[in-house]
């Protein structure tokens, strides 16, 4: 049986025919190894078997595993000692499957042309790691980087320490973890950077705890499981400020989007309590609001060629189609999703990966589950990125889907596109906010129509700061009327000595409206003064 | 006749030949046949152990022989039980493969099933793009 940290039944195995004598966990959490009578059997860290053995050695007493996870021995009854060698280990991308088929070859199948070509190593392969269009192959001593366009000529650089323990990978470099610490190579070999921080645990990393993207490195601490770190790729320095990101509760797993700009990297991560939330990786300036997307949700996978998340959330299988959504109109964020009933992907799913439109999960069996999501977004968020307006438009009208449109909406307010955005709104049904969007569009200035924007989106403070900076006092003073932020209008009315008894005459009349009697002090002693 | 008397008290006798014998002749004569006679029944007695000891000999062999097939004939019935037992083994051993390898079709056959799906899905998109185009 395996439990989780909460003390719940992840696992139940089928009986087996002796009891079961020994077991034990594999470094790396990954794999864990039993004995019984003459059995031998390799589990996954979710319980199901990968394979099982048939030695005649009488029962296996004791198991142990070596430290680069890939060997383990057995103390057996009759007296011998027995050991084994985990193969067979099999990585997937695109049209290329590699199986590790003895202890130091590789056999790599172009299932396009049916290709196979085999690949020597001259020592054991600890870790491997196929994406992106490069394999990455940790051996005990050096490290292979191949090319998936030509496997005969591979690049090979020496490991300072043997133990490779994570192999991360990105579009432009990759990340090596072993004992010493974090590695960032490019997919030439050059060493690019190696991040550190403070009481910096690398033998305890693992790809739930660790996530990189193009520019950007983030490490959840160990020591203090509230705190991630993070790292600007090319440097390896902390970015911004330096300070870490810190959530009020323990973060299980984090992960960063893959596609877009540096400045708008995203981080989104699952905490204790299994929630979903999302920020931005900036730290300088303003902070982004760490802005909970999602509750129950068990594993998480960002698209690698754009800036989708999908997600199991409880018995739902969601995709969250532009997640940004939540910092430019939170209202709009259900209708930028997918979901589907995962209730056939069983007890405990994982996401495997998120490539183009394809996903694939585990399930708690073991076999893989594959399904796949619309492509039109993935293709909105092309167009997006490059301004293409009108096309997404056309877009969104030839596939009349309401998600799609909203997509569209929350994409064009967050890069200031107001045509796009009426249009879009008023697809989806928005009357209020295409009529909030006509007004902006009428207003005489573009610092205020920017200012309106923000208000949109929610930032009230920002709207007033910009207001307040380009001199359109009486706009920031009305619009902390509106928003019934009366101490505030009334601080800037008489800060910037202006427009007082407007407040007051709004105050009066919002007072008359509910019934209600002057009870604030500040405006009594104003009213006095000035008399409307 | 008186010397004979005379002789005979003093315990010695003239035999036929004339000589002079400690022992009556008759006497003598007996004791001589009974020595012939002892000497011919200890050989015989001689022979008969002779033989009966080879015949023992033989009578152990054939024991001995006996024994041994015994024994084989009761290693080879307990060997035909452990062989069924080890069959048995081996079939529990290879239906606990078989039961491995049965998990592993099925992952593979949900994994093909929703391959499958898919498929279908995209064909289907495919042919409404070519239809809506």
């Amino acid at each position: 049986q395996v439990w989780d940290s909460f003390g719940r039944v992840l696992y139940n195995s089928q009986p087996h025919e002796y009891p079961i004598t020994s077991l034990a966990w594999a470094l790396d959490g990954e794999l864990f190894a039993v004995g019984s009578f003459d059995t031998l059997r390799l589990c996954d860290k979710t319980g199901w078997s990968y394979a099982l053995e048939k030695p005649s050695t009488g029962s296996i007493f004791a198991i142990s595993w070596s430290i680069d996870g890939t060997q383990l021995a057995g103390a057996c009854g009759n007296g011998q000692v027995i050991f084994a060698h985990v193969v067979e280990q099999c990585w997937e991308w695109k049209n290329f499957q590699i199986t590790l088929i003895k202890r130091r070859t590789m056999k790599v199948h172009n299932v396009i042309n049916d290709a196979v070509d085999l690949l020597e190593f001259r020592d054991r392969v600890i870790k491997a790691s196929l994406n992106y269009g490069y394999l990455v192959v940790s051996t005990s001593l050096q490290c292979y980087v191949f090319s998936t366009k030509n496997w005969n000529t591979p690049l090979i650089f020496d490991l300072k320490e043997g133990t490779v323990s994570l192999i991360l990978q990105a579009e432009r470099h990759f990340l090596l973890v072993d004992g010493g610490g974090l590695y960032l190579y490019s997919y030439e070999g050059r060493l690019i950077s190696s991040p550190k921080y403070p009481s910096m645990r690398a033998d305890i990393l693992n790809a739930q705890t660790v996530s990189l993207s193009n520019d950007t490195l983030a490490v959840k601490d160990k020591a203090d499981e509230k705190v991630i770190y993070i790292f600007e790729a090319l440097s390896g320095k902390p970015l911004g400020d330096g300070k870490p990101l810190t959530h009020k509760t323990e973060i299980v797993e984090i992960a960063l989007d893959q596609k877009g700009l540096t400045s708008e990297r995203k981080i989104a991560f699952i905490d204790k309590n299994r929630d979903l939330f999302i920020t931005s990786v900036k730290r300088f300036g303003k902070e982004q609001k760490i802005v909970k997307i999602g509750t129950m949700v068990q594993s998480l996978a960002w698209n690698d060629t754009s800036n989708i998340l999908c997600g199991i959330q409880d018995s739902r299988f969601t995709v969250w189609y532009y997640p940004n959504t939540v910092y430019v109109d939170k209202d709009l964020l259900p209708k930028t999703l997918y979901e589907k009933d995962a209730s056939e992907f069983g007890k405990t799913p994982q996401i495997v990966s998120f490539a183009g439109n394809g996903i694939t999960v585990r399930r708690a069996d073991g076999s893989l589950v594959h399904l796949h999501v619309s492509p039109y977004p993935a293709v909105l968020h092309d167009y997006v990125s490059s301004s293409r307006w009108e096309d997404g438009v056309r877009l969104c009208r030839f596939v009349k889907d309401q998600t799609l449109w909203a997509c569209l909406a929350a994409m064009a307010v967050a890069n200031k596109d107001m045509t796009t955005a009426e249009i879009a709104y008023a697809a989806i049904g928005e009357i209020d906010k295409v009529q909030f969007i006509n007004s902006i569009k009428d207003l005489p200035s573009k610092e205020s129509r920017l200012a309106h924007m923000l208000l949109f989106s929610g930032n009230t403070q920002e709207a007033e700061t910009l207001l307040l900076q380009s001199g359109l006092v009486y706009q920031a003073i009305q619009v902390n009327i509106n928003l019934y932020n009366w101490e505030r209008a009334l601080d800037l009315a008489v800060k910037h000595r202006t427009h007082v008894d407007t407040v007051l005459a709004y105050r009066q009349k919002f007072l008359e409206d509910f019934g209600k009697k002057e009870t604030n002090g500040r405006f009594l002693q104003y009213a006095e003064g000035v008399s409307v | 006749a008186m010397a004979q008397a005379a002789l005979g008290a003093a315990g010695l006798h003239f035999d036929e030949l004339n000589k002079l014998r400690v022992l009556e002749p008759e006497v003598a004569a007996q004791t001589v046949q009974l020595r012939e006679e002892c000497r011919a029944f200890v050989d015989k007695t001689a022979e008969f152990q002779r033989i009966v000891g080879s015949l023992i000999e033989l009578v152990d062999q054939l024991a001995k022989a006996a024994e041994s097939e015994k024994m084989k004939a009761i290693g080879a019935r307990n060997l035909l039980k452990s062989i069924a037992k080890q069959r048995e083994a081996q079939e529990q051993q290879l239906q606990a493969l078989i039961a491995e390898k049965k998990m592993q079709l099925e992952r593979y056959r949900i994994e093909y099933e929703t391959l499958c799906k898919t498929e279908a899905d995209q064909n289907e998109f495919i042919d409404q793009f070519i239809f809506q185009k």
